[in-house]
C-alpha cells in the first residue's frame, strides 16, 4: 500500500473514550458474573474484531471461565467471497456440549454473521446460548436477533478501532472512532 | 422494488411473465396467502431481479444460509369505488425464517418519496406485516462493510437497474430509465379508496399526496 496512514488523523470524531469503554467492560464483567454465578462459562470470541473486547471482557469476569476463538469469513472478503457460502476458518478448540456459552462481538449490524454462528453453535448442543456484545448498531439490521448484554448503542456511522477495522487497519486504536468518508474512497 | 400494477400480468414494457413469476395476491383477509402461489420466475435457477442492488442482496442472503423469496406477495393498497384493486405494493424480499419483508430502494430520493407513501400506506393496512425499508444510503453501508464499496455505485440507483428487453428500445421518461414503470400514482379520474378507511379521508389523502 502507497498510502501512508495515520491512524489518528483518520478518524473524524471519537465516538467512545477509552475510559468510557473500559468503565462499561467492567460493567458488562459485573452483570455476567452475577448472572452466572455459581457457573463455569465458555466465551467464544468471533475472530478478529472482538479480541481486545474479550482479552477486556474476561478479566472483569469473577467466575471460572474457559475461552475459545472462532472465525468464519465475510462476504466480500475475497474474490472469490462474494458467491458460494459462509465458511469457518477456524472452528471451535473444545466440545461446548452441555456447557454455558457466551459469543462475544465486537459489533452486531445486519446479525447476518451473528444469525450463522447462532445456528452453527446451537447445533453443537450447548447447555444454553448467549450475546454479548460491545456495540449495537440497531439501525443497520437485517435479521433481528435477541441481544442479551449490549456495551453501547451507537448511531448509523462507520466505526474503527478496539478491534474493529477498516481495510484490516485501524483495530489497535484504544477507542472507537469514526472514521473520516474521505478514507473509504482513499482505501477502496 | 417493483410495484406492480395488479390490472396488468406484467410491468410495462415487460414481456409477458411465465405463469411461474406471478406473485400471490394478498387476500380479503389481509395475510399474504401461499395457496396455490407457483414459484417466482427462475433463470438458471435464479429470479429475473429487477434491480443489480436487489441481485446482490441476494447473494449476501444466501452466502449467510438465510432463506429469502423474491417478490413473493402482493398486497393491495389502494382500491376504486367498484371494490377493484388499483396499486398494490410487493415487497422485494420475504425472509419467512424472520416474518420479515426487506425493500430496497437505491433510487433517487423523489422516487424514493414515493415508495414511502406506499410504506406507510402498507403500514396502515397491514399492521402485523413486519417490514424494513432498505434506502441507498443503507445498500452503501452494506457495501463498504463487506469492501465492496467501488462497485456500490454500479449497483445503486439507475446505474444498477435492469432495464426490460423490450422498454429498452423505448424512449425514457421524464424521471428517466431508473423511474418505475408501475410506480405512479392513480389518475385523478379514477375515485380511489383505501378499502380501511371512510371515503372522506381517504379522498383527503389522496388530494393531498404528490
Amino acid at each position: 500500500m502507497s498510502r501512508s496512514i495515520d491512524l489518528e488523523a483518520d478518524i473524524a470524531e471519537i465516538l467512545l473514550t477509552e475510559e468510557q469503554i473500559q468503565a462499561k467492560v467492567a460493567e458488562l464483567g459485573a452483570r455476567i458474573s452475577a448472572d452466572y454465578a455459581g457457573r463455569e462459562l465458555t466465551l467464544v470470541s468471533v475472530l478478529k474484531g472482538s479480541l481486545p473486547f474479550m482479552a477486556d471482557l474476561m478479566r472483569q469476569l469473577t467466575i471460572p471461565v474457559r475461552i475459545d476463538l472462532m472465525e468464519v469469513s465475510s462476504y466480500g472478503g475475497s474474490a472469490t467471497e462474494s458467491s458460494g457460502l459462509v465458511r469457518i476458518l477456524k472452528d471451535l478448540s473444545s466440545s461446548i456440549e452441555g456447557r454455558d456459552v457466551l459469543i462475544v462481538e465486537d459489533i452486531i449490524d445486519t446479525g447476518l454473521t451473528l444469525n450463522y454462528l447462532i445456528r452453527y453453535l446451537r447445533g453443537k448442543n450447548p447447555r444454553s446460548l448467549r450475546i454479548c456484545t460491545l456495540l449495537d448498531k440497531p439501525a443497520r439490521r437485517l435479521v433481528d436477533i435477541p441481544v442479551d448484554y449490549v456495551g453501547f448503542t451507537i448511531p448509523d456511522q462507520f466505526v474503527v478501532g478496539y478491534g474493529l477495522d477498516y481495510g484490516e487497519l485501524y483495530r489497535n486504536l484504544r477507542f472507537v472512532g469514526v472514521l473520516r468518508p474521505e478514507v473509504y474512497a482513499e482505501l477502496a | 422494488m417493483t410495484e406492480r400494477d395488479p390490472r396488468r400480468s406484467t410491468l410495462p414494457g415487460e414481456p409477458p411473465a411465465p405463469a411461474s413469476e406471478t406473485s400471490t395476491l394478498v387476500g380479503e383477509s389481509g395475510g399474504p396467502t401461499d395457496g396455490g402461489r407457483p414459484e417466482a420466475a427462475k433463470r438458471d435457477g435464479r429470479p429475473r431481479f429487477a434491480h443489480a442492488s436487489e441481485a446482490e442482496l441476494a447473494r449476501i442472503l444466501d452466502y449467510y444460509a438465510v432463506r429469502w423469496e423474491y417478490e413473493p406477495h402482493v398486497f393491495p393498497i389502494l382500491w376504486n369505488l367498484d371494490g377493484a384493486v388499483v396499486e398494490s405494493f410487493s415487497p422485494d424480499f420475504y425472509l419467512p425464517d424472520f416474518d420479515l419483508y426487506l425493500e430496497l430502494t437505491t433510487l433517487r430520493q423523489r422516487l424514493v418519496r414515493k415508495k414511502n407513501r406506499k410504506l406507510r400506506r402498507l403500514r396502515e393496512l397491514y399492521p402485523d406485516v413486519r417490514i424494513k425499508l432498505f434506502y441507498a444510503r443503507d445498500f452503501r453501508a452494506l457495501m463498504l462493510k463487506y469492501g465492496r464499496l467501488a462497485v456500490a455505485d454500479e449497483l445503486s440507483g439507475a446505474l444498477g437497474q435492469v432495464v426490460p428487453e423490450r422498454a429498452a428500445t423505448e424512449a425514457p421518461t421524464a424521471e428517466g430509465p431508473a423511474a418505475e414503470p408501475s410506480d405512479r400514482a392513480p389518475s385523478e379520474a379514477s375515485a380511489v379508496v383505501p378499502r380501511r378507511q371512510g371515503r372522506r379521508r381517504a379522498a383527503v389523502v389522496a388530494a393531498n399526496e404528490p
